[in-house]
């Protein structure tokens, strides 16, 4: 007997071994890849970003220009979705009302749609006849790519396509953590006669403060990681994500990979000091000033004053921000498709319809089914293979002393910009670093292992501590099943959902991503770097019904979300 | 022959101690309750006894085999736990058939079992109900019946009636006890409820702070409690601080506050030790007369309060200090005393219990309730 459970006790060691070696190789040394490249080459990066000889400093000049664009973007982004994410949170998670799942879905909608599809979809509706401008009757687009929107010196359409993208992360997670807090606090805050906006003040924003906390660095790092469609939409201004994939395919690596690490260390400085905050929050937090007492007797006022007055306010004007940013641009794709169907409807020509751009010389048509292949493919090799890291890094997380530190380490992949770390994989496993896979579909494979592994781990653990599995474990091994038996006979059915929705995510996620992938693939093209392919060589019919394309191919996917998550 | 036998069992987390040298045998078939208060190591005791936790130091032993080490699936332990564990991704079927299953008996085996022991939990009509459909009994019924489909040897219980309400928690404690007692289990069962403990078990273990304050039957621990903890945790008791002034053959003489003095039958005290007199409620009775041979002390009562056949009086003694008695209403001769009355309160020396004081002091002994 001894013997056996000698051997048990090893192979359970040899698993856990296992799944931390393929855990370290797949997806830390990939993160953190390229910090150590720029410190092993540092002369080559000292010459080319500081001290090149007939440009000098120039490159470090563009580094420090493009990162204080990306700032500003980045920061005045999260400034309006908490403005309006915060009232549009409360509503979804305390109010029930006809039509609420719809709007949910229209709010996690960005999040699925393939980013350079709905990029290009914003920009049609803004900027060409076809959008907002024919439905005001204009001769032209709304716009133009570098209208500037007031006061925060951003173009426009950038601004409002960062809005959308990020704007489900401030309301999702809010609403989740708003949930979690017990509705009588409220109530008790009412009955002692304050009104809603006191009340919010004083009770949920505190509570809250955490959620706020982590859905704001959440959608600060998409924003500042976002490639697909800021690719498209961003006309002549760069932001560093977009610089990185300039750099990398203008092979100024060096360059490409300082900033690359710039950008990982920034990413890293925001989310260790949030980690922390939010764990500390779980313990209670409290605004740890006071404020001087007629300026409360102020506040309150005007707090009666604003929840008896415009209360609809807030209500309908996240509202309408959802509508224009979401439903907009969609319609008009799905539109425009149907116009350009066979020729361009303001020309006439049958060289600007969809047919002819299609099926004609150009013969996008082929591009395409072989990029949906070639899509295909990578999602669901790199979403296998991360699943089955997934699930054992998982039961480590919760069982280990170390699993704190491993779930910590897991947030980098999902906040560091995705171009970052195509360069990092392109760096480690190319030739210029282990020279073990070139571009094409097998790096974009491990790149993409890289943020699918954290996708399906979070969507796992949030599976597993809602469930007290540890105590339906512990009942199966006192009932005769051994270590092994228990996880499989108990807790892996236990799981099961967010297995499957952890899978679908990851292989969404893989479908839509654009940074990443345009530095790695190599010959091998996937659908939404096919769409940015089509815009820069201005065949928008082709584009537009690529897009439609795959829009309908992530509602399909929500659909398959919302069937796992209610289930 | 004992079943469960525990030598010197001490188990730390951190700094805490959460269990310090327990010694405990239990015999075959026996129905044991772990009595104490939150914190006191209960839990910690089941889950080593079930192999979910290891001991720092001292052995386990089931059946007469060294079972240290010995993972909890080859234990014949089954723990229940509070919510019972039911799997909530299988039905009443497939949960009692989970052990069996495991263990790969064949199909008509498992069968056979299966319904047998659904059938005597009277369970049977419901196999194909998932856990979340069944009421708070039933759960317990099944959860029951799959830990004797599993096997078990040993039933570990903790706080089995936690989850339920109230008035059925009465009902079950009965009801399980007989279904458990039928089976011939050894059951070990946790639980903070005096009165559930008294009414269930064989044998009473009261545990405090990691160690085992007294062992015995239902009867010893309530008629003849070992320390003032005991006392006060299982049907508690009014204390008194006071110090021995006076000491022969027949008795002593304590002299509480204010000069008060009490004279109690216990002769191993000395003079000048700091004690504490311990007298149940039920055996203070109040009247308007002095009664002969007794404690006699002059009150005023201050509350009434009516508890189902009987009422509990508090009086306020001259010196201040509060005495709780509780009379029993029969049928005619008793009477009722209203607030504000003043009372002889009355007790036989023969009642009064007197422990050495304790050297945390009286509240702390009272108070970790």
């Amino acid at each position: 007997m001894a013997m056996e459970l000698r051997m048990a006790d090893f192979s359970s060691k040899l698993v856990v071994l296992c799944s931390l070696i393929a855990f370290i190789i797949f997806v830390i040394l990939p993160t953190f890849y390229l910090i150590s490249y720029v410190f092993l080459r540092w002369d080559e990066v000292w010459y080319e970003v500081f001290a090149n000889p007939i440009i000098g400093d120039e490159n470090w000049k563009q580094i420090i220009k493009v990162l204080l664009f990306s700032f500003r973007l980045s920061l005045s982004t999260v400034a309006f979705d908490l403005i309006f994410g915060i009232p549009l949170a409360y509503v979804l998670a305390r109010k029930k009302f006809p039509g609420k799942s719809l709007l949910e879905d229209l709010v996690t909608l960005p999040l699925v749609i393939p980013t350079s599809g709905f990029g290009f979809a914003t920009l049609i509706t803004w900027t060409t006849i076809a959008g907002l401008g024919g439905l005001l009757r204009l001769r032209s687009g709304l716009m133009s790519l570098n209208t500037m929107a007031p006061f925060i010196n951003i173009p426009f359409v950038l601004f409002i396509v960062h809005i959308a993208l990020t704007f489900p992360y401030v309301v999702r997670t809010l609403e989740t953590k708003i949930q979690s807090i017990d509705v009588t606090y409220e109530i008790a805050s009412r009955t002692l006669g304050a009104c809603s906006l006191t009340t919010f003040r004083n009770i949920l924003f505190p509570l809250s403060l955490p959620g706020i906390f982590s859905g704001a660095v959440l959608a600060f790092a998409r924003s500042l990681g976002e490639t697909g469609a800021t690719l498209i939409v961003s006309g002549v201004s760069a932001t560093a994500s977009i610089a990185i994939v300039r750099w990398a395919s203008e092979f100024k690596l060096s360059t490409a990979a300082f900033m690359g690490s710039l950008l990982v260390l920034i990413a890293w400085v925001i989310i260790l000091p949030a980690e922390i905050y939010v764990s500390r929050g779980r313990r209670g937090s409290g605004i740890p000033f006071s404020l001087p007492t007629n300026l409360v007797r102020k506040m309150l006022r005007l707090e009666r004053f604003l929840s008896r007055n415009f209360s609809l306010i807030k209500d309908v004007v996240p509202l309408v921000i959802v509508v224009i940013t979401v439903i907009i641009p969609i319609a008009v794709v799905l539109n425009s498709v149907i116009l350009y169907w066979s020729a361009d409807p303001y020309t006439g020509k049958v060289e600007g319809g969809v047919m002819y751009q299609l099926f004609g010389p150009s013969n996008y048509f082929g591009h395409l089914l072989r990029s949906t292949l070639t899509s295909i493919i990578v999602a669901l090799i790199s979403t296998y293979i991360s699943t089955c890291i997934a699930i054992p890094i998982s039961f480590i997380i919760e069982r280990r002393w170390y699993g704190r530190i491993i779930r910590t380490m897991l947030k980098v992949p999902l906040i560091i910009p995705t171009s970052s770390l195509g360069l990092s994989v392109l760096l480690l496993w190319g030739s210029s670093g282990l020279n073990l896979v070139s571009s094409g579909i097998w790096m974009i494979i491990l790149t993409h292992i890289v943020f699918s592994v954290p996708v399906i781990v979070e969507s796992i653990i949030a599976a597993y501590e809602g469930s007290g599995i540890q105590m339906y474990e512990e009942s199966a091994r006192t009932l005769g099943a051994t270590a092994y038996n228990a996880i499989e006979t108990v807790s892996l059915p236990l799981i099961k959902g967010g297995i499957f929705t952890g899978f679908i995510l990851s292989f969404t996620r893989s479908l839509g991503e654009t940074g990443a992938t345009f530095i790695v693939m190599g010959r091998d093209v996937t659908i939404p770097v096919l769409v940015v392919n089509m815009v820069e060589a201005l065949a928008i019919p082709a584009a537009l019904f690529t897009s439609t394309y795959l829009i309908i191919l992530s509602l399909v996917m929500l659909s398959i979300i919302r069937i796992f998550t209610r289930g | 022959m004992s079943m469960v036998k525990l030598v010197n069992v001490t188990k730390r987390f951190g700094k805490i101690v959460a269990l310090r040298g327990i010694n405990l045998s239990i015999g075959d078939g026996e129905y044991v309750c772990v009595l104490g208060p939150t914190g006191a190591g209960k839990t910690t005791l089941l889950r080593i006894i079930a192999g979910l936790l290891e001991p720092d130091e001292g052995e386990i032993y089931i059946g007469g085999k060294k079972v240290n080490g010995v993972p909890p699936e080859r234990r014949s332990a089954v723990y229940m736990f509070q919510n019972f564990a039911l799997f909530p991704h299988m039905n009443v079927w497939e949960n009692v058939s989970f052990g069996p299953v495991i263990k790969e008996w064949d199909s008509e085996k498992i069968r056979n079992v299966t319904s047998e022991v659904l059938e005597m939990v009277r369970l049977g009509e419901r196999r194909d109900a998932y856990p979340n459909e069944l009421s708070g009994g039933m759960q317990q019924r099944v959860a029951l019946a799959r830990g004797i489909a599993a096997g078990a040897r040993i039933l570990l219980l903790d706080e089995p009636f936690g989850a339920l309400d109230a008035r059925l928690r009465v009902n079950l404690r009965t009801q399980l006890r007989s279904l458990i007692k039928d089976q011939g289990l050894t059951t070990i069962h946790v639980t903070h409820d005096q009165e559930e403990a008294l009414m269930v078990a064989d044998r009473v273990v009261i545990l405090r702070e990691g160690r085992i304050e007294q062992i015995g039957s239902p009867q010893e621990i309530y008629n003849n409690p070992q320390s003032i903890f005991a006392m006060s945790f299982v049907g508690g008791a009014n204390f008194f601080d006071g110090v021995v002034y006076k000491s022969d053959s027949s008795g002593s003489t304590i002299e509480i506050r204010g000069g008060l003095s009490i004279r109690v039958l216990d002769t191993t005290k000395k003079i000048g030790e700091r004690v504490v007199i311990a007298i149940r409620r039920e055996d203070v009775s109040l009247g308007k007369s002095r009664r002969r041979g007794f404690n006699n002390l002059l009150g005023e009562v201050v509350d009434a309060m009516f508890v189902g056949g009987s009422i509990e009086y508090v009086v306020k003694l001259e010196n201040d200090v509060s005495v709780s008695s509780r009379i029993l209403l029969e049928g005619g001769d008793s009477r009722i005393f209203r607030r504000g009355e003043i009372v002889i309160v009355s007790f036989h020396p023969s009642e009064c219990r007197v422990f050495q004081y304790p050297e945390r002091g009286l509240l702390k002994e009272i108070e970790a309730i």
